[in-house]
């Protein structure tokens, strides 16, 4: 394969060579079954060269571009409109979509210096009011698929544009992914990055120009971006895409499209293939012939036993088989994938000692001792990873639990705008090394342990809760809560996630009694609507507090998990409080039950 | 969807609150990984774990059964079961009516 220099470079001789192959078809939903947009290579060259016209007349070259869209194929003409011009595409979800709100995405276009944003005709009058009420005016805000009223392209004229120049360094966008929403953090993605991400993807899932990949994840998250579009770019394959609102409507859609589209690779979080299992009915699963189906991805959240094997057993008849899950890890920081399972394998499984595992050794479970099925997150190919005791920050032996530290060509060089943090995350040495091993590791954040060749994954080092698919910052869901309610306002709160089957948020939650306005239940139902909506995910479990149960450290900081451990040994007193089923369940198990679910 | 005319009262006389409350019950269940006596049709769905996904859930499964197509904002403006039973009730003989 020719050696690229830049992605831009390697899309501009995919659009050269491949002419009037479907790079993409992107199925829209209907009421009665869905309707297919096609986007040839040679469509998507021109309508990116006439995006990128525009930009270039805006000065945009090595600047930073919002890009605001739905799920459609409008996004992917201005991805690569950004690519042919040069600039850097920051993807952002789209303000009013999914409980998604303009605040969230100021904190973006504020931290990433945006110079113009890109969007579509029906949200561009809204955003443009949005940029004007903000005092931005000076930020231009295009739609892309704007028309004249012959029902001609409005802007931008495909041969004025020129091919920038640029080296492997230039960044290709920044992954919006980490970090709270009151400080978002900008993972710099340069076209290095990229390119080496592709291969190291290609390598493990085992693509080529014939593959067929199919999602629905959003396309500002990582592995929707890297792992759905630019990689069937990179290759020269084609890809089918879909909205998360569809799939999450019907995920019965999602392995249609499989079937239909003749799908090989393409996946989502671990909470996608549980919404089959529960949704997709007997008769639809008789339809369906998932055979094509090599690479199911499942990555972005704790992967489960319990799923990969309810999931292979049900959709066995449809073809389905345990070899195609392709269980990986991988995080913005590293561009996209890390570890992955080779094709053609099944996932390996570990059942490990769950005491031993809290205390840091991967033992296996002896006969009678509680155990936890780790399954693993593949083999690292294309990278140096190292296992650390993240206070010593020694290096851990195999077997041992430790912070996963990676090196490689696709890890990036940094957040945007945020050199102490880089220092510290993208910049840390292992202890007692000299030379190489001194210097220049990412830590990730996630606890993990290698053995034999194969890395699984544990637990996460930092606070952040990921649940169906989603980061999310105790901070956040605290201030959120405390924002509702001035009877809340005034006390602290702890957010924190306990595990059964599966992740469940548990809000701590202050509050002075005599401030309460209406009575508690009302104000806990409050909670739990509002966090439900607000953050997309079951707050299940909510518990009111006297003022002072929150613990803080001297200097003020919440101890979140002092608290968790604390709650799970029953040793929080709500004034009153509403739990799930499950975590009711594993209260008693461990403690004294002086919390009782709310019937 | 076929409408033809002698259908219409049958039809319309199948959806009653009742069987929407039944209907909504064993969907909500399903989403909320509980069993359909736990869901009471006059608390409100967020006390359960009501998400974003189980809402969207619940607007796939109406399109698909009543042809209805429904705002995803529609568990949070209707929070019980009851609220949604007779949205949905609403909605049917708007459908009805249109026809």
């Amino acid at each position: 394969m020719t050696r690229f220099e830049t992605f831009t470079e390697l899309v501009l001789a995919r659009t050269g060579a491949l002419g009037a192959k479907d790079a993409f078809i992107f199925l829209r939903d209907g009421a009665t079954g869905s309707e297919a947009d096609h986007l040839t290579y040679a469509d998507l060259d021109t309508e990116a060269k006439r995006v990128a016209s525009w930009l270039q007349s805006k000065g945009t070259f090595g600047k930073q571009v919002l890009l605001l869209f739905p799920s459609s194929m409008a996004f992917v003409k201005a991805f690569v409109g950004c690519l042919y011009a040069g600039a850097v595409a920051v993807p952002a979800p789209l303000p009013g979509d999914q409980g998604h709100h303009f605040q969230r995405v100021a904190g973006i276009l504020h931290d990433a210096e945006v110079r113009a944003v890109l969007t579509d005709a029906a949200n561009e009058p809204q955003i443009s009011a949005w940029l004007a009420a903000e005092g931005l005016d000076h930020i231009s805000c295009l739609a892309v698929d704007g028309v004249d009223e012959h029902g001609e392209p409005a802007y931008g004229d495909p041969e004025a544009w020129t091919r920038p120049s640029f080296g492997p360094d230039h960044l290709a966008f920044l992954q919006y992914t980490s970090g709270s929403t009151s400080a978002p953090k900008g993972v710099m993605v340069s076209h290095r990055n990229l390119l080496a991400n592709e291969a190291a993807i290609q390598r493990s899932v085992g693509s080529d120009s014939e593959s067929r990949f199919g999602g629905w994840l959003p396309f500002y998250h990582d592995m929707g971006l890297i792992g759905h579009i630019l990689q069937p770019l990179w290759l020269g394959g084609s890809a089918v895409l879909m909205s998360p609102v569809s799939f999450l409507k019907r995920p019965f859609r999602w392995l249609q499209m499989i079937d239909q589209y003749k799908v090989t690779v393409g996946g989502g979080p671990n909470f996608a293939y549980d919404l089959c299992l529960r949704r997709v009915t007997d008769e639809q699963l008789a339809t369906l012939d998932l055979s094509s189906w090599v690479a199911a991805c499942n990555g972005a959240e704790p992967i489960r036993a319990e799923t990969l094997r309810a999931f292979a057993e049900r959709f066995a008849p449809a073809g389905f088989r345990a070899e195609s899950f392709f269980p990986c890890y991988g995080m913005a920081e590293t561009t996209l994938l890390v570890s992955g399972t080779p094709l053609g394998q099944a996932p390996v499984e570990r059942t490990a000692d769950a005491v031993a595992l809290e205390r840091g050794e991967l033992l296996a479970a002896g006969p009678d001792a509680p155990a936890r099925t780790l399954v693993s997150s593949g083999i690292i190919e294309d990278f140096d990873v190292r296992i650390v005791e993240p206070q010593s920050l020694a290096q851990q032996p195999d077997g041992h639990v430790g912070e996963i530290w990676i090196k490689g060509d696709s890890v990036a060089p940094g957040y945007w705008a945020r050199p102490e943090t880089n220092k510290e995350i993208f910049d840390a040495g292992i202890a007692g090394t000299e030379g190489p091993d001194a210097a220049g590791w990412l830590r990730t954040g996630d606890l993990g342990v290698l053995d034999e060749g194969q890395l699984y994954v544990t637990g996460r080092l930092k606070e952040m809760v990921i649940i169906n698919g989603r980061n999310l910052y105790p901070h956040d869901v605290e201030r959120a809560v405390q924002a509702m309610d001035p009877a809340l306002g005034a006390g602290a709160g702890s957010v924190f996630a306990v595990d059964t089957d599966r992740e469940h948020l548990v809000v701590v939650q202050e509050v002075r009694a005599t401030a309460v306005s209406t009575d508690l239940p009302t104000l806990l139902a409050g909670i739990r609507q509002l966090v439900g909506k607000e953050f997309n995910v079951p707050a299940g479990n909510v518990l009111l507090v006297r003022p002072g149960t929150i613990r803080k450290t001297t200097s003020g900081k919440i101890q979140r998990t002092l608290m968790r451990k604390l709650f799970l040994d029953g040793a929080i007193t709500a004034l009153h409080s509403s739990l799930d089923t499950e975590v009711a369940a594993l209260l008693r198990a461990s403690a004294e039950p002086v919390l009782e679910p709310v019937a | 969807m076929t409408t033809e005319i002698h259908d219409l009262p049958a039809e319309s006389a199948v959806h009653t609150s009742e069987s929407l409350t039944v209907w909504l019950v064993d969907r909500i269940a399903v989403y909320l990984r509980r069993s359909p006596g736990e869901i009471d049709p006059t608390v409100p769905l967020a006390e359960y774990g009501l998400d974003s996904v189980a809402a969207l859930s619940l607007c796939g499964d109406v399109e698909e059964d009543f042809d209805l197509v429904l705002e995803p904002t529609v568990a949070w403006d209707y929070p019980t079961v009851e609220a949604l039973a007779a949205h949905l009730l609403e909605d049917l003989a708007g459908e009805v009516g249109r026809r």
